[in-house]
């Protein structure tokens, strides 16, 4: 748990960068290089040939319509397997060349499997300290499938995502905190991510229902910050249902990393999570 | 044998009379002749701190009344060409001239070159009132640098972000709305709809996963058709939802596009209106910035993209200036005169290559291209005279490849048209600029020597028709107690100018001395300013070497020996060679035939005399004389002529009878390189003269002159030279008082000679003799009369003139006695 590791000032960690045949987002990628390079970790790049495609390339009647409409082949389990040995090929070597430039130790592994399933494997097997990035962007179906993530990947204490209107990795990283349990951890791993781009860090301090709580998170943000110069606190209003407000004036930010506890009032556990997905720019860290 | 079978006639015997003829002792010219000194004292004042120094130049009303009348004469073909000798002051005075007259005029407009929207490669050239060149330059600057602000943060904004949300949201809705009643109907009939790698696939699906074939195989065959037919049902519908995506996607763009357009045109608007407030009454820049406005909204994103040249960790923004993406809206400022007044440009080319004159369009190398823009193009001294004078070189101008022919059409054409040095020559070249061409009014003032102003004007027929106007700078002033006066006042203003000692009366009397010397011309003052001014700067340094308070004669007396001494080497080698009998030359007693000739040799500003011996030998012959310098190509054209000329002489005065049966060779001795000129054509007549009449010349005398088919003496150049020479000789060898120079009477009038060949004059060691005519000369190079025809048509007894017909008569008695028929042996042949 990266997370962990920067509270308990430990120096490595390990990055899953989770990819399947969907076209990988460069600033997931980005995002991924980063997150190791501030953790001193190594990218597992995981390519995930979803088994559901196979098991659909068994029937007889299973047809491709390519993505233009125009063309209409038959599916075949041998055909779909050289699609994604060439799709994963392609991907390790992009990735291969962003880990090589920014020395990063990459291990690239590929698994037939259900996506999320073959996460939590991929996490259980080399142990705890793990931070999942994933490679495509957001969609309409993420909310779902982060929330199984969360679930059944218990080796992660991090999902890193981005929207389909990522621009940028650099710029300050944003720590939206809600609650003082997350407070420590995500300042470390602020703190961790600053180094590496060399900005600030703001902490925006999420207020909820309880304002007591808020003033105390504020008392102790400042005592686990200490003399760290580059950082800002604000606190910010957010009354139930104002995620939209949230997500835009993160956006006005211009952060190059967007820090936050899944489950809470800027990714809640359920709900459409489309306005996010929008006006992400850069991107999100969810912790557990 | 041979003789006796041609057996000639015994001739007629005549007796070869002896030079009994005593000639009167010659007159040498008097010491006043020989140097026209100036008395200090007459030039009434101590030092030159005394006088106002003068203002322009003496002696050239001729060449600055042309300077006023062509650059007063507004014509564009009535340019200037200032002739004249090197050091002369002429670009001085026509600068000092046209500083006054520039001062008053009106400054001439500022020029820029900007983008050209339409077409990039053909920048245009706009026109400001003088001085405004560089605020526009600096406004489009700041304009760019306000959107580099403002549109990041206009599209940042929430009203943007907002607006394309909903286009995005609008279109998106409208796929996924289709997406998803295709979903929900695939899921109501248990089918799933999967993404693979290059498409779309379906599959039946149980509990929201994918059914297994070996499951899927257990159901009834009818079933398995129904959810068959299902899934080909739905995958045509799924072909049409996919169809239509590339135009609503080309719709969603559009609305995008629009979008953009209508933000950033805010912005830019807003930007560009303090420019073209600034600039409101100028119609080219108001239309300049219309077309940039149009630009910029169209290319919004660039001020939206990183630029190459930010640096990675700290963000600060690039020099607009600079910045590559911005280039397009910058401005190029051909022409850009100060905000304050200033009058007509006046713009001295030094260096006149076709770039540096018509200007250039330069390139950069971009991954292995050149590449240019309107930017690059750069002014040349056409674009900084335009409305005020240009001064240039001629030689350099001619002398720089297709520099002349450019400067000659854009003259003609009244227009700068930048072109490439490659299109004129037709050669291929880079891909380049057209940029609009520049109205030109400018005055050329070409500045050269009066041969290329000659050369010009017979070979290009162009030169004529460009440059009516000659200024020609005369090198020298004629002598007077007023230019005298004047020539002072020039030395004081030279003083003034370098910041030198005042000189005293007697160093400027003897500066004055030194002008008629380098005037080669007692009754003339050169008017070299830079050699004067030379002169006056090293006087001026011995007499801070002597701590002297002021330049005194003494100074300038020594750096007149210390310029000679710098210079003399080949001088010194010359006599050295004669002082140690390696070149012969007699300077005392008597030869038959053989005289001292006298030559000038100039190297560079140093010119030097140098006798050399010239001997004649005369025999029976069929008359011609050999000039052996033309035998083998030594002699110039001019001193072939000399010696055609006296050989003429020598006919007409000696074989009006007689044939001229002889045969004579000539040559100058010890000679091994060219000999032009007809200078020495009276020496070599003396020397012939003395063969034919046997009677020895004195070698203490040098001779110089040339001569006319009439026995007179004519003038020569180099006279002071070329006596200065004999006289170091004769000096070297030991002044006799027997010594002396024969020159041309009409030279008299030349001599400047020195002071140390005045003192040996007046002490009677040395001596100079004018001539007018061969006869004169003879009698003083002999001793013996030269004779004059009696009525009864023959010389006196004991002349020279009777001792050369003699033997002529002789020779002609010979010739005939030896001719096939005893007749004449000769012809009346000229010398070949």
């Amino acid at each position: 748990m990266i997370a962990h590791v920067a509270a308990a000032g430990e120096q490595r960690g390990r990055v899953v960068l989770r990819l399947t045949h969907d076209t990988p987002h460069p600033i997931a990628l980005q995002a991924a290089m980063c997150v190791a390079q501030a953790f001193q970790s190594e990218i597992e790049s995981l390519f995930v040939e979803d088994l559901a495609l196979f098991e659909l390339a068994s029937f007889p009647f299973a047809r491709e319509i390519s993505f233009s409409g125009r063309r209409s082949s038959a599916l075949s389990p041998e055909g779909i397997a050289a699609d994604m040995r060439h799709v994963a090929a392609a991907f390790q070597r992009t990735i291969s060349v962003l880990a090589q430039r920014a020395e990063i130790p990459l291990r690239a592994t590929v698994i037939r499997d259900e996506p999320v399933t073959a996460v939590a494997r991929a996490c259980a097997q080399y142990g705890p300290w793990n931070v999942v990035t994933l490679a495509e962007p957001l969609s309409a179906a993420s909310p779902a499938m982060l929330h199984r993530l969360f679930a059944s990947v218990i080796e992660t204490t991090g999902v890193v995502v981005v929207g389909p209107n990522a621009k940028r990795t650099s710029g300050p990283i944003i720590a939206a905190i809600e609650d003082i349990a997350h407070l420590e951890p995500m300042l470390r791993t602020a703190e961790r991510l600053m180094a590496g781009t060399g900005t600030e860090i703001l902490l925006l301090l999420l207020v909820g229902a309880r304002d007591d709580d808020t003033m105390e998170m504020e008392g102790q943000a400042r005592l686990v910050l200490g003399g760290t110069p580059l950082a800002t606190i604000q606190r910010v209003n957010v009354p139930p249902g104002a995620a939209i407000d949230l997500a835009e004036r993160l956006r006005r930010t211009n952060g190059g990393f967007i820090l936050t506890r899944f489950g809470g009032l800027l990714v809640p556990r359920e709900g459409s999570l489309d306005h996010l997905v929008q006006t992400l720019e850069c991107p999100l860290f969810l912790m557990r | 044998m041979i003789f006796k079978r041609n057996q000639p006639d015994k001739p007629a015997r005549i007796d070869a009379t002896v030079a009994t003829s005593q000639a009167d002792k010659p007159v040498p010219l008097p010491v006043a002749d020989l140097r026209r000194m100036v008395d200090p004292a007459s030039l009434g004042f101590k030092t030159t701190a005394d006088l106002e120094p003068i203002s322009g130049l003496i002696g050239q009303d001729r060449a600055l009344k042309a300077i006023q009348f062509g650059t007063n004469f507004k014509a564009h073909d009535f340019n200037l060409f200032v002739l004249g000798p090197a050091a002369s002051g002429k670009r001085t005075a026509v600068k000092q001239y046209l500083d006054k007259k520039a001062k008053d005029a009106a400054a001439p407009a500022d020029w820029v070159y900007v983008n050209n929207f339409d077409s990039p490669n053909r920048p245009r050239a706009l026109k400001l009132p003088s001085g405004r060149a560089r605020p526009f330059a600096k406004a489009m600057v700041a304009a760019i640098d306000e959107l580099r602000l403002t549109l990041p943060a206009t599209f940042e904004g929430d009203e943007f972000q907002a607006r394309r949300r909903s286009i995005d949201e609008e279109f998106r809705a409208g796929q996924e709305t289709a997406f998803e009643a295709l979903n929900k109907r695939a899921l109501e009939q248990n089918i799933a709809v999967l993404r693979t790698p290059t498409g779309f696939a379906m599959a039946p699906m149980h509990e929201g996963k994918v059914v297994k074939p070996e499951v899927f195989n257990t159901l009834p065959e009818t079933m398995r058709k129904e959810v068959e037919s299902r899934i080909e049902a739905l995958q045509k519908e799924l072909e049409q939802i996919l169809e239509t995506l590339p135009k609503s996607d080309k719709r969603r763009r559009g609305r995008t596009a629009e979008l953009n357009a209508e933000i950033a045109s805010h912005a830019v608007t807003a930007a560009l209106d303090d420019v073209a407030e600034a600039f409101a009454t100028e119609k080219a820049v108001l239309e300049f910035l219309e077309q940039a406005g149009q630009d910029l909204v169209r290319n919004a994103g660039l001020f939206l993209a990183p630029s190459g040249e930010e640096s990675e960790v700290v963000k600060q923004p690039a020099d607009t200036a600079r910045d590559v993406r911005f280039r397009r809206y910058m401005v190029n400022v051909m022409v850009g005169n100060g905000e304050a007044p200033n009058g007509a440009p006046i713009h001295e080319e030094i260096n006149p290559t076709f770039g540096n004159v018509i200007g250039r369009v330069e390139h950069i190398a971009q991954m292995g291209a050149l590449v240019t823009d309107f930017l690059l193009i750069k002014p040349g001294a056409l674009h900084m005279a335009n409305g005020g004078y240009l001064l240039v070189d001629a030689r350099k101008l001619l002398m720089s490849p297709f520099a002349w022919e450019a400067l000659k059409r854009t003259l003609k054409g009244r227009e700068i048209r930048i072109e490439q040095p490659s299109e004129m020559a037709g050669m291929m070249s880079t891909q380049t600029l057209d940029p609009e061409p520049i109205p030109l009014e400018v005055k050329v003032v070409l500045f050269g020597d009066r041969e290329l102003y000659y050369l010009l004007s017979q070979h290009d027929p162009d030169f004529a028709g460009l440059f009516k106007v000659q200024a020609d700078f005369d090198d020298t002033i004629a002598r007077s107690a007023e230019n005298d006066r004047s020539y002072a006042r020039l030395i004081a203003s030279i003083t003034k100018e370098h910041a030198l000692k005042p000189a005293e009366a007697g160093a400027v009397a003897r500066i004055i001395d030194e002008g008629a010397r380098l005037a080669d011309d007692r009754e003339k003052l050169s008017i070299e300013i830079g050699r004067i001014a030379d002169l006056v700067r090293e006087a001026d340094y011995w007499a801070c070497e002597a701590k002297h308070d002021a330049i005194k004669r003494e100074d300038v007396a020594r750096a007149i020996d210390e310029q000679i001494q710098r210079s003399d080497r080949l001088r010194d080698r010359a006599q050295e060679l004669i002082d140690r009998k390696i070149v012969l030359l007699d300077v005392a007693g008597s030869k038959v035939g053989q005289i001292n000739g006298l030559s000038v040799l100039q190297l560079g500003n140093f010119a030097f005399g140098k006798p050399s011996r010239i001997t004649a030998r005369v025999r029976m012959g069929a008359g011609r004389v050999t000039d052996i310098e033309r035998e083998v190509e030594l002699g110039g054209p001019l001193h072939s002529k000399g010696v055609m000329i006296l050989w003429s002489f020598l006919a007409s005065m000696f074989a009006q009878e007689v044939p001229l049966a002889m045969g004579a060779t000539l040559v100058f001795e010890q000679s091994y390189g060219g000999v032009d000129g007809d200078s020495a054509s009276s020496t070599e007549l003396y020397a012939l003269l003395s063969a034919l009449s046997d009677v020895p010349i004195r070698q203490g005398f040098a001779v110089t002159g040339s001569v006319n088919q009439l026995g007179q003496v004519q003038a020569i150049g180099g006279a002071n030279h070329k006596i200065e020479g004999f006289f170091d000789v004769c000096r070297a060898r030991g002044l006799t008082g027997e010594q002396g120079v024969l020159i041309p009477k009409s030279n008299v009038q030349h001599l400047m000679l020195r002071e140390d060949i005045i003192d040996a004059v007046k002490s009677g060691t040395f001596a100079v003799h004018a001539v007018e005519t061969i006869d004169q000369g003879i009698e003083i190079l002999t001793g013996v009369k030269a004779g004059e025809r009696g009525s009864e048509g023959r010389f006196p007894a004991g002349t020279i003139n009777r001792l050369v017909e003699d033997k002529l008569r002789i020779f002609a008695e010979r010739a005939r006695a030896f001719g096939p028929k005893g007749g004449s042996g000769g012809n009346d042949r000229d010398a070949s």
